[in-house]
């Protein structure tokens, strides 16, 4: 090996002037960049003047957690059982509210295969509302396919039109951007959140599927209809997604159909033999117990579905829904 | 000699660095809030608000297939591994973990039964090998066996099958003889065009006949047996005797890559507290262990990494590892 020459410039004193070069160098860089730092993060275009939002708590204040679970092939029947065991209707809808249902109409799918909220439990749901005095009854949802295929071809338009409700397509200028309290992955996010407005009782319709990513989609993961934007880059982290999403959701009442659950192949299923008749339906104010119940529909642990923890461990609810002496009836 | 830069050379170093490190400050500021909701493609941000536009761009030809007594209900959808979430939703990474190219799908309707309609989902998975792995990783038990493809079955209200590099969903929406009768109508003229029939998938005759359970051969897309290494396994389940046991074939793309994946997929196992059992079966780098009740058998032939899963008995795993390589010699041949 040969040395390299020396260079005869370099002394100690030449040495800590380029040093301190190279320090000031980097120090205006640093300064620039500082300069330059936007503390506020990127803001979507079409958000630039909007001011977030939240939605609020629907829960009824000072009432305890209630669960009903109902046996029966009939789920008009069932969820008319399942709620006159909690009270009645009358003990979460009284006269003047304004009722905004979320119901899962996810995918243009006829109702038979399971996929989406059932027609005849939610015309029956808004029934009950509006006969417990109800100024109004609004169906929303977002989903993932063609609003106006997914109302109509699911049969969720014309039983919410024909009992009384109005239904709320999702476009644009109904969202809102949200970030809700104590949320990481939810921020800045676009909501469908004008359908809210007014609205002061909050029920959510979920039908029991399994999930390819989440393993199971039930009342908490119902709410992910209420997200625009391209929200599936949320599936990579569909644990606490769906923990976030009922962080941002405090509903009045909950309804887990599980009259049928789809066992396999979901959440699209296709297949008739992709469900199985399990005759349940579960009504409950904690929506997280109500989906801890519905995890057995699916043959599931709570353990096996980590969302549930989590939202557990965030104190949204509890997974042992045996605590809360759920109220269990059978339809004649 | 010139030993030291002159006074515009280093300041020019200096402009340099310093808009190096602005650059490098910025891009480490921005990228810690990444938003993908702000940052996305100019096309995706298109289809999401009109998506039929987008769709009917690349309209399907599946109205080609129609029976006469059915019409078309809604207009062609095209989805791509951008955007085949906006389709189905939470099932998509199952597509797109198996080589996902594009789907068309497109909703029919009886003339004149307005309640008796089906959607036509046909996925291009890119291979016949990719479009097999969805099939079987989806296929429904107890399903009748259909017979216009290898791989073909319908339950009550619903055909799937794999044609080429394509796997085909037709949904209906109600279960009625009629409506799956217009079904199979479609199936049949959509196989019966030549011009998409494709390459048809070989390593199925791998697998021995004889105590074969035909209807359990699937293809395994990625972590098989837990092993993350592991992908494109297929799997066949055999009866030998009273015992039952899976065999597993996969075709590297060398021998090299076949012996070292038979090697890593061994140490995952001894890894994971399975024992060396001692065979003295007549295949060259066999190896066999055991897994709490269960015995694994590993092994390979030239680019074919080949064994057993879960076997009752450490005879039937050797017994039907033999049967296994007797079957590679003679196709080797």
């Amino acid at each position: 090996m040969t040395d390299l020459p020396r260079d005869p410039s370099m002394n100690r004193r030449e040495f800590f002037r380029r040093a301190t070069k190279a320090g000031l160098s980097i120090t205006a860089a640093a300064s620039l960049s500082l300069w330059l730092y936007d503390p506020r993060g990127p803001v979507a275009p079409a958000e630039t003047d909007e001011v977030l939002v939240l939605l609020p708590d629907f829960s009824i204040p000072g009432l305890s957690s209630r669960m009903s679970i109902v046996t029966g092939e009939d789920r008009v029947k069932s969820v008319g059982v399942a709620l006159k065991s909690l009270g009645g209707i009358e003990a979460f809808i009284g006269k003047g509210d304004r009722v905004l249902i979320k119901v899962n109409a996810a995918f243009a799918l006829p109702a038979l295969l399971g996929a989406t909220t059932h027609p005849q439990l939610l015309g029956e749901v808004v029934r009950l509302c509006l006969q417990a005095g109800a100024a109004s009854v609004t169906v929303t949802d977002n989903p993932i396919n063609d609003p106006e295929s997914c109302f109509t071809l699911t049969g969720i338009r014309q039983a919410a039109e024909s009992a009384g409700g109005k239904l709320i397509l999702p476009r644009e200028s109904l969202f809102r951007p949200t970030t809700p309290s104590g949320a990481r992955l939810i921020r800045n996010w676009p909501l469908l959140y004008a359908p809210f407005q007014g609205v002061n009782k909050l029920i959510g319709i979920a039908p029991v599927k399994d999930h390819h990513r989440s393993g199971a989609s039930m009342t908490m993961k119902n709410w992910y209809g209420l997200l625009g934007g391209r929200r599936n880059i949320f599936h990579q982290d569909i644990h606490n997604l769906i923990k976030e999403l009922a962080m941002m959701v405090k509903p009045t009442l909950v309804i887990l159909d599980g009259t049928t659950t789809m066992m396999t192949n979901g959440p699209t299923g296709g297949s008739l033999s992709d469900l199985k008749q399990t005759n349940m339906m579960i009504v409950g104010t904690d929506q997280v117990a109500v989906d801890a119940f519905g995890a057995g529909l699916l043959g599931k642990t709570v353990a096996q579905l980590p969302f549930l923890l989590k939202a557990q461990e965030a104190g949204l609810g509890t997974t042992d829904y045996e605590t809360l002496h759920p109220v269990r009836t059978a339809t004649g | 000699m010139k030993t030291s830069p002159s006074i515009l050379e280093t300041s020019i170093g200096l402009v340099i660095l310093l808009v190096l490190s602005t650059i490098a400050i910025g891009v480490f500021m921005k990228q810690s809030r990444y938003d993908a909701s702000i940052y996305q493609p100019e096309l995706q941000v298109q289809e999401r608000l009109n998506p039929s536009s987008a769709a009917t761009a690349s309209a399907s030809k599946l109205d080609a297939y129609l029976p006469e007594n059915m019409m078309v209900l809604t207009a062609p959808e095209n989805f791509g591994p951008d955007n085949l979430s906006d389709k189905i939703n939470g099932k998509a990474e199952l597509y797109l973990s198996a080589g996902f190219a594009r789907l068309r799908s497109q909703r029919f309707v009886d003339r004149t039964n307005p309640e008796s309609w089906m959607e036509v989902f046909v996925y291009d998975m890119g291979s016949p090998q990719n479009a097999f792995a969805v099939y079987s990783m989806q296929k429904r038990p107890d399903a009748e066996k259909l017979d216009f493809t290898p791989f073909a079955y319908r339950t009550e209200n619903a055909l799937f099958f794999v044609q080429g590099s394509e796997y085909v969903e037709i949904v209906g929406a109600a279960n009625t003889e009629a409506l799956v009768g217009n079904m199979l109508g479609f199936a049949r003229g959509f196989v019966g065009d030549q011009s998409i029939a494709g390459e048809t998938l070989n390593i199925l005759q791998l697998f021995p006949a004889e105590n074969l359970d035909e209807t359990s051969i699937s293809l395994l897309a990625s972590d098989v047996f837990g092993f993350e290494r592991f992908n494109n396994v297929f799997i066949a389940r055999y009866r030998m005797g009273e015992m039952e046991m899976t065999a597993f074939l996969s075709l590297r793309d060398t021998s090299q890559e076949a012996e070292e994946l038979a090697a890593a997929y061994y140490r995952f196992l001894g890894e994971n507290g399975a024992t060396d059992v001692p065979t003295t079966i007549a295949i060259p780098g066999v190896k066999l262990l055991q897994v709490f009740d269960t015995y694994e058998l590993i092994f390979h032939n030239g680019n074919h990494l080949a064994g057993v899963h879960e076997a009752e008995s450490r005879e039937g795993a050797e017994e039907l590892a033999l049967i296994l390589q007797r079957k590679l010699l003679e196709i080797g041949k």
